[in-house]
């Protein structure tokens, strides 16, 4: 049965996602060629729906066509590429996105109604349900007897993130070491290139926005080839969950590449069924990122190390 | 000496002073040295993270997560009311049992420091602090030291006495507070010279707890915030740097429901972000103002439950990346953070609360790179003109573009890091 046509729509909206990702990754700068059969190889999908992805770039003005020579990109830098694909994202889920968003940076309270979010929005009830309804299906809101919707607890201060840590030092080992953990090793190929090419751009040129992508991508995916069935489900949660944070530092340079070595190491280890040995890599992984700046630091006072009590 | 020489840094446990040493070690490491840093308990990992090896000094074994959250949890009760007072007020309050402490801790890791650099045998050490530890002039290599507060760290004459906020003509009343500072500090300096003179180092002078490097002194004071010194510092031993901005990852702007307008950062420090209080008030003004607000929070993300829509809260910013972004910095005078916003040419609104923020408060207003606000008096109706004005002084805009196309020409950070190697070799470190 063919898919509709809004369906459709938002299956380029994502892969324009990923190819301005790739090109971002790629180091590319306003006047490089996009060669259609490289990004679709880097995509892992068929030259197609490719061009129908390029097609919808050159209408948002993002890459430009010339005859007989194909799609170059239009954007100045690597900021404005940035800013684009997250414009993108915000076409994709735009009013459960920006509920979630407003959740993370605590705009909007823990318990709303659909009321109260209408109004915020200024959008129908029916759109506003539909998005409680996206959030819902991925576990970050659930409705409260009557007409309230509560959110789940967010990745929104300093201790949320050490407690986002523990609980993935805990739960992605063992979703490694489950029985049946299978690696799809098409996803894994695809992310092991944008590794490599995130790796291979100049110092300086990369970018937390590009380390994040990935560095998600490839949670999720450890979390998808889990035999556990219940690991793969709140593990792919909390990753959404990530997603939707703003509030991750970024890290130095040095450790973003650091972690990128890391997850290439891990998957190596995953790609020849060392499972022990990728768990342990990914602890160590993990523990490598949860290092945590002093909360608080004066000089003749020990640095606090974490945040006040509750 | 090693064919690449090994430098010591070794920082305050102050997020200032750290971050100055890694845009230093950034530079070192291009030139070939290598660079290492001994950490205060509490920073492990800081360093590492942007590729320094690390040497740790070990925790008190009477200290804890949960005794050191007491400790803040008290600092906080005692002295976040005396962040209003004015800088003579703040001797007895706040600037005598600073002192206390930070000979407290000078004392408490002699012996383990003196341990490490044994260790570590460095080439040289870069002492990036306001107190002398015997160990460094022990060591057995040269030691380099790097004042990171305001110039006023170093006295002179003609210099306004250090963390007193007067400007330089203010003579009398600065004879009074020197008098006063003296008074305040005796009991602590004759017991840290008397340590001193336990570990074989001849006392200082009253007040001073830092001698001058007998090799190199690095000061982070860019030339237009510099004083006219009665005795000026000899330019073999001492080097101004125009700044040291350390490299960064760069910062992209999260999503706000607002998404135009003039981009403001504010911090107050680790220390500053304590008082909540104050920051729940600049919030509720901001909300007001047609710009948006980045707000560095620090440890207290938990303390904000509404956050307006053209205003973000982190615990961590990579400073220098969102200051280049910023067209205004509001921050507490942290000379680090104060040269951070002349680097980049943007203006600052300097809400002092101690220490040097005084002095730098005071040099930003008379040298028109920024405004001083009181923090005591502020209001809503003020603090609002004050932004407005300041986003919108063109006079002052077009002065930081010099000083920011001055200081990114002669960066601090390359400037150090070349002097650090030719102290080492020997060569003249005049510029």
């Amino acid at each position: 049965m063919p898919e509709p046509r809004k369906k459709v729509r938002q299956n380029h909206l994502t892969l324009a996602q990923k190819i301005l990702s790739v090109a971002l990754d790629q180091g590319l700068r306003k006047g490089d060629h996009l060669p259609e059969q490289s990004f679709s190889d880097a995509c892992g999908v068929s030259r197609t729906p490719i061009r129908s992805a390029f097609r919808l770039l050159e209408e948002r003005d993002i890459l430009e066509w010339r005859a007989d020579e194909g799609y170059f990109l239009a954007l100045d830098s690597a900021e404005d590429v940035s800013m684009t694909i997250r414009a993108l994202e915000d076409a994709e889920h735009s009013i459960a996105h920006q509920i979630l968003s407003d959740r993370a940076e605590r705009r909007i309270g823990a318990v709303q109604s659909a009321s109260a979010l209408m109004r915020r929005y200024k959008a129908p009830r029916t759109a506003v349900l539909n998005a409680l309804k996206i959030l819902s299906n991925d576990g970050l809101v659930r409705q409260l007897p009557g007409r309230a919707w509560a959110f789940q607890p967010m990745i929104d201060s300093p201790d949320a993130i050490e407690e986002s840590l523990d609980f993935r030092i805990t739960m992605e080992r063992q979703a490694v070491l489950a029985p049946d953990f299978v690696l799809d090793s098409q996803r894994a190929g695809l992310l092991r290139e944008q590794m490599n090419s995130f790796l291979n751009t100049p110092q300086g040129g990369v970018t937390p926005a590009g380390f994040r992508r990935i560095d998600i991508e490839f949670h999720t995916l450890v979390a998808e080839c889990s035999g556990n069935r219940f690991l793969r489900g709140s593990l792919t949660a909390h990753h959404r969950l990530r997603q939707a944070s703003q509030k991750i530092a970024p890290s130095p340079e040095f450790r973003l590449r650091q972690a990128m070595i890391e997850h290439l190491e891990i998957l190596d280890s995953l790609e020849r069924k060392q499972f022990e040995l990728a768990a342990d890599q990914l602890v160590v992984h993990l523990r490598r990122s949860r290092i945590r700046k002093p909360q608080a630091a004066n000089r003749g006072i020990p640095p606090l190390a974490k945040g006040p009590r509750p | 000496m090693r064919p690449s020489p090994e430098i010591a840094f070794f920082p305050e446990a102050s997020f200032g002073a750290a971050l100055n040493c890694v845009g230093i070690a950034q530079e070192l490491q291009k030139l070939g040295a290598t660079p290492v840093f001994i950490c205060h308990p509490g920073f492990t990992g800081v360093f590492a993270e942007y590729g320094f090896k690390e040497f740790h000094l070990p925790e008190s074994p009477s200290s804890s997560d949960e005794s050191i959250a007491d400790y803040w949890q008290d600092f906080t009760n005692t002295h976040v009311p005396h962040f209003n007072l004015d800088p003579l007020a703040q001797l007895d309050t706040y600037v005598e049992p600073t002192w206390k402490a930070i000979v407290d801790t000078a004392i408490a890791v002699e012996d383990d420091l003196a341990r490490l650099l044994a260790q570590i045998r460095p080439d040289a050490v870069v002492l990036d602090n306001v107190i002398m530890f015997p160990a460094i002039a022990r060591a057995g290599c040269p030691w380099i030291r790097i004042v990171s507060c305001a110039e006023t760290e170093i006295p002179d004459p003609a210099v306004p006495p250090y963390l007193s906020g007067l400007a330089p003509e203010n003579k009398a009343e600065a004879a009074a507070y020197s008098e006063a500072y003296e008074t305040v500090t005796a009991a602590v300096h004759r017991r840290y010279n008397s340590f001193r003179k336990k570990q074989g180092l001849p006392p200082l002078p009253a007040p001073l707890f830092l001698e001058n490097s007998p090799v190199l002194n690095l000061l982070l004071a860019p030339s237009v915030v510099r004083y006219e010194r009665k005795t000026p510092l000899p330019e073999d031993r001492f080097v101004f740097l125009e700044g040291c901005v350390r490299h960064e990852s760069h910062f992209e702007m999260p999503r706000l429901p607002v998404s135009d307008g003039p981009l403001v950062y504010v911090g107050f420090g680790s220390l500053g972000a304590v008082d909540t209080g104050m920051m729940k008030r600049m919030i509720d003004v901001f909300e007001g103002i047609q710009a948006r607000f980045l707000v560095n929070v620090g440890a207290m993300s938990e303390a904000y439950e509404r956050v307006p829509d053209n205003v973000h809260l982190g615990s961590w910013f990579p400073q220098p990346s969102v200051i280049e972004q910023a067209d205004l910095v509001i921050h507490h005078g942290g000379n680090n953070t104060f040269c951070e916003a002349l680097f980049h040419g943007v203006p600052s609104l300097v809400l002092p609360y101690c220490w040097d923020g005084h002095d730098n408060a005071q040099r930003a207003e008379t040298v028109e790179v920024g405004r001083h606000i009181n923090r005591a008096n502020w209001t809503a109706d003020s603090l609002r003109s004050a932004i407005i004005e300041t986003l919108t002084d063109t006079a002052m805009r077009q002065k930081l573009k010099k000083v920011s196309g001055k200081m990114q020409q002669n960066r601090g950070t390359e400037q150090a890091a070349r002097k650090i190697l030719g102290a080492l070799n020997g060569n003249s470190i005049a510029p």
